[in-house]
């Protein structure tokens, strides 16, 4: 069950709140002030805190940038009076996932709340399936646009004139959209206040902020009639309105462009600790490529040019796209010494050499392979199923241990006995260090 | 023909009849094949985790067969490759040979590695040094009427540059001439040159069982009536785990499998139990009745005529 904090110095808006919710289905907790919010979210864990922006003491915005420092995956609704709507777009670039103005209804409440809950559960889901699967969830946001964080587009089409519609993290926080209701022409909207009805499958009314002031000057009647266009093509067809602006210069402070957006996303992204998709400058190691050359056989890493051929003939790629030969050499020569050693894919190598004999540049992958391993157990990573091959080793001299029972069988069979016992191999290990080097 | 026989750890524990076929063929076709009881594990499996220890684990098998003045035949492919590897490299590289004897109590100077002995896998052997005359001229019983799939595996012909380019990685023939001597019809069929997947096997049972899979349904369409191969990693992937994967993929291959020993043990006319058949864990039982009447019939006509 998910559960959510309430933050309201206002008894009768707690009491509200819990009650809507509790019914819904959540588990929720209440206080009074920022200061044992913040006591409680370090006892315990919150899927999603309500709070309201006046609070006495230590204020929303406070609150709300104290606790993405510390619990970045929390998502912030802010609770505001109409009179600061303009902060709580501020608190939205912030990192609040959403607000909704005093007074609301019950459903309202709701809406907002199901929607941060869902958009955690799709993270989740994402996560589950990148680390399955490496199948990124992709969100689609075009850069030429400017947008008020995970509600509305807004598109430049003349110096006063913008269209607006909806982005699709709003889109797929709904999932399925089956109508929308669009103020009339001539109608005036403003920015941060809902201007749009969106009705999801199971009835529920979410309500879309404006990007913008200004008045309807055209809406978008193809929607109207088919609203499947806001699930299908939210950045095209899908527009919802053409607006009049007002003061769109003044505006523009509160939304970000579509490339701040971009960044916006990485950092949450990254936040979110989804940090296997990005390269971080800082952990790469330039010597790495070195490193590798240095070993018997990862003489020849430098002089791969990416051809991907090794990857084409690789009969395990062919299986299991987590192992990719030319993707490994690219991590190395970028330096991303930590990420492959610590990988489960460099053990998966079948040794078949088919990307050794088609290379054209002689790389000979499945020797780099070896040197990466090699290395790697230096490093104290060592895949289980080698270490307990060494165990067996020296104990038996061979991977399968022979003993009289066997000779018996072999001598029944016509085959001369073998000889049992130690062999050489631990006496061998000893003197190279490889004991000493598992031991780490 | 004189040769230390190289067992390696899988032949005589996990493919037995792969190893007594060997044995009585060895026999058959006049090579001497003789145990050293120095010979343990190649080293290839620590490989990947610790080059040095790969190199010296080679090395003492190595020097044991010097020792004893003899080339070496391998039964195993990716033992073949690892013993002409170290061999190749401790021949050309005076550093690493002094460092590897020093640290093996070995005297320098009295061993050359590939300098001094060859190391070759049993069907380079029987192909290149014996020769299609010499065990043509043995055959007793042809096997004609038989279609097989050959499977080259991975090490016997790779890496190619450690193998003087023997043969052709990318278009093998030198075991389909061999079966061929038999009588039986070697196939061409897709992915011929495909690995088995034993190397990842022990990592993750599912990529290799795919692996292995592909080549299986490949050879099934074909219409051959068993695959004939020379490694026993690749016999463990085909023969031992064959139910497995058959139960895995929902279908059923019902594939001998057989090792070239087996095969032309027949044809010298050795007696199936003496090639290790019933340790085969696909029965070849119809095929071997097939072998065997079609013989009885050709005797009949030879008696008629």
């Amino acid at each position: 069950m998910s559960c959510i904090l309430v933050v309201d110095d206002e008894p009768v808006v707690l009491d509200g709140c819990e009650a809507t919710l509790t019914k819904t289905g959540y588990e929720v907790e209440t206080t009074l002030n920022a200061e044992e919010a913040l006591d409680k979210i370090e006892a315990g864990r919150y899927d999603a805190i309500v709070t309201d922006l006046k609070l006495p003491g230590l204020s929303g915005i406070q609150l709300l940038k104290i606790v993405k420092d510390k619990e970045p995956e929390t998502d912030i609704i802010m609770i505001t009076g109409y009179a600061t709507v303009q902060t709580a777009v501020e608190a939205m670039k912030l990192g609040a996932f959403d607000y909704i103005s005093k007074p609301f209804t019950p459903d309202e409440l709701r809406s907002v709340v199901d929607r941060a809950i869902e958009r955690r559960r799709l993270l989740r889901e994402e996560r589950l399936r990148a680390t399955k699967n490496r199948v990124a969830f992709e969100y689609n946001m075009p850069a030429d646009l400017y947008y008020l964080p995970e509600h509305s587009w807004v598109k430049v089409v003349t110096e006063n004139t913008v269209d607006i519609g909806i982005d699709d993290v709003f889109q797929k926080t709904i999932g399925v959209i089956t109508d929308i209701k669009i103020p009339s022409k001539d109608t005036i909207i403003e920015q941060g206040n809902p201007c749009a009805e969106i009705y999801g499958a199971a009835g529920r009314v979410y309500k879309l902020l404006a990007p913008v002031n200004g008045q309807i000057a055209e809406v978008n009647e193809l929607l109207k009639k088919d609203s499947s266009l806001l699930n299908s093509d939210p950045y095209g067809k899908g527009w919802i309105a053409r607006i009049r602006t007002s003061d769109f210069a003044k505006e523009l402070a509160n939304l970000l462009s579509g490339d701040a957006m971009i960044r916006w996303w990485l950092r949450r992204e990254i936040v979110e600790r989804k940090t296997d998709r990005y390269v971080q400058i800082s952990a790469l190691n330039p010597n790495f490529k070195h490193e590798i050359a240095r070993e018997p056989g990862g003489e020849n890493i430098k002089v791969c040019f990416g051809c991907g051929i090794c990857t084409a003939t690789c009969p395990v790629r062919e299986i299991d796209s987590k192992y990719n030969p030319r993707k490994i050499i690219r991590m190395a020569l970028l330096g991303m010494k930590e990420r492959i050693l610590k990988s489960d894919f460099i053990w998966l190598c079948s040794t078949c050499y088919a990307c050794t004999e088609r290379c054209p540049q002689d790389v000979k992958f499945t020797n780099i392979v070896n040197a990466i391993k090699n290395i790697a157990v230096k490093e104290g990573y060592t895949h289980p199923v080698f270490t307990a091959q060494v165990d067996l080793l020296a104990k038996h001299g061979r991977l399968y241990e022979i003993d009289e029972f066997d000779n018996r069988r072999r001598e029944k069979l016509g085959l001369p006995k073998l000889w049992t016992g130690e062999g050489s191999a631990a006496k061998i290990f000893e003197t190279s260090g490889l004991l000493d080097i598992l031991k780490k | 023909m004189k040769y230390a026989l190289f067992l390696g750890c899988t032949a005589p524990t996990k493919a037995r009849n792969y190893e007594l076929s060997t044995r009585r063929v060895a026999e058959a076709i006049g090579i001497e094949l003789i145990d050293l009881p120095e010979f343990e594990c190649c080293g290839f499996p620590v490989k990947s985790v610790h080059y040095e220890s790969f190199i010296l684990i080679a090395a003492r098998n190595l020097i044991a067969a010097e020792d004893a003045g003899l080339n070496i035949c391998v039964l195993c492919s990716a033992c073949a490759g690892t013993l002409v590897e170290v061999s190749r490299y401790l021949a050309s590289n005076d550093k690493a040979r002094q460092k590897v004897l020093s640290k093996l109590g070995k005297e320098d100077g009295k061993y050359g590695f590939a300098q001094n002995i060859k190391v070759k896998h049993l069907i380079r052997i029987l192909h290149e040094d014996l020769g299609s005359e010499k065990i043509s001229s043995k055959i007793k019983r042809k096997l004609s009427g038989i279609t097989v799939a050959p499977h080259y595996g991975c090490h016997y012909l790779k890496p190619s540059d450690i193998y003087d380019n023997y043969d052709d990685s990318e278009n093998p023939h030198s075991l389909d001439e061999l079966i061929e001597i038999t009588a039986a019809k070697s196939i061409d069929y897709l992915e011929k040159e495909h690995c088995c997947g034993a190397g990842v096997l022990a990592i993750n049972e599912d990529i290799a069982l795919s692996i292995a899979q592909k080549k299986l349904d490949s050879v099934k369409v074909s219409g051959a009536d068993a695959i004939v191969l020379m490694c026993p990693f690749c016999g463990a992937m085909y023969d031992e785990n064959q139910k497995r994967i058959g139960t895995k993929f929902q279908t059923s291959y019902n594939l001998p499998v057989l090792y070239y020993p087996q095969l032309l043990g027949l044809a010298l006319g050795i007696n199936r139990k003496l090639l290790g058949f019933n340790l085969n864990k696909v029965k070849a039982d119809s095929l071997l009745e097939r072998i065997e009447t079609k013989s009885m019939q050709n005797e009949q006509c030879k008696f008629s005529s």
